[in-house]
């Protein structure tokens, strides 16, 4: 089975998208398409096996953000660019419960991370950053995230990746 | 001596329906003269390439807010590879604290076994 991952489009199959965790779920079937084309809010990128070109069988979404340069402390300020940090948001990732434990998941995060690498050269990022579950947060670890401590939300954790590191990989 | 600036001839074979359409656009915007109207055009297309260049989407409104978006595949041959909108994220004191300590070390962590294979695969 072929697998591509391209930018989600207005026909694609979404109905029957299920991960598990029906608020991504609904986020796809809901409102992924009106984000990215009416509110430009983030833009998703989904996967599609070859032998059905439109349903969808995973997807990540993108935006990005800022950290405000007023909040750093000033021991950290140094090294860091004079305005506010530019960052990559990986908004949501999810897998179709069907395709689970087959590597869909590393094959949506790599496609992500190389998009924001693409990213990072036309618009100056210094990292990626992903509220992921904290029951996850060890699988984005292994792929070297790392966690921003204080996050207020008990559900979730903030994690870091930082662009060079991404970039280290094609070395 | 002083050299004269040459005008380029434009010159295109149109179908009877287009040679149509191109005389009722003429007619609506009042415009007389094909060169006119191909000035014009050219100046719409020009603002539009920029516009995507720059990675903004070309957009109709109508009096009820209902939104419309261009999509004109010539056009997106201009568009950035990656075009991702921005939305603002809020942060507590202590996760600046922690993100201004991790993006400001000098060298940046070395790439893991796992995220080698998942670019690289």
């Amino acid at each position: 089975m072929t697998i591509s991952i391209r930018r989600l489009a207005g026909n694609d199959e979404t109905g029957h998208f299920d991960c598990g965790d029906e608020a991504l779920n609904l986020y796809l079937k809901r409102h992924a398409w009106n984000n990215q084309e009416l509110s430009s809010i983030g833009v998703s990128y989904v996967a599609v096996a070859d032998a059905a070109p439109r349903s969808v069988i995973g997807y990540f979404t993108l935006a990005t953000a800022s950290a405000p340069r007023a909040g750093f402390p000033k021991k950290y300020v140094r090294g860091l660019p004079p305005y506010d940090l530019p960052l990559i948001l990986l908004a949501r990732l999810a897998v179709g419960r069907r395709f689970a434990g087959r590597g869909l998941g590393e094959k949506l995060l790599g496609e992500a991370l190389r998009t924001s690498l693409r990213v990072s050269t036309e618009a100056g990022c210094r990292a990626v950053i992903t509220d992921a579950y904290r029951e996850r947060a060890g699988w984005y670890a292994k792929y070297g995230f790392e966690e921003i401590e204080g996050n207020a939300n008990d559900r979730t954790v903030r994690m870091f990746l930082d662009l060079r590191t991404v970039r280290g990989a094609f070395e | 001596m002083r050299a004269t600036r040459r005008k380029t001839k434009f010159q295109a074979d149109l179908a009877p329906r287009e040679d149509r359409a191109l005389r009722l656009l003429k007619k609506d915007l009042q415009l007389e003269s094909n060169s006119d109207f191909l000035m014009d055009a050219v100046a719409i297309f020009q603002w539009a390439v920029s516009e995507r260049r720059m990675g903004r989407r070309i957009v109709s409104e109508d009096a009820t807010g209902e939104r419309r978006v261009l999509l004109f595949p010539r056009l997106e041959r201009v568009a950035p590879e990656s075009d991702l909108p921005s939305v603002s994220i809020e942060w507590t004191k202590q996760e600046l604290e922690s993100l201004a300590r991790l993006a400001s070390r000098p060298h940046a962590a070395k790439p893991t076994p796992a995220l080698v294979r998942a670019l690289r695969g």
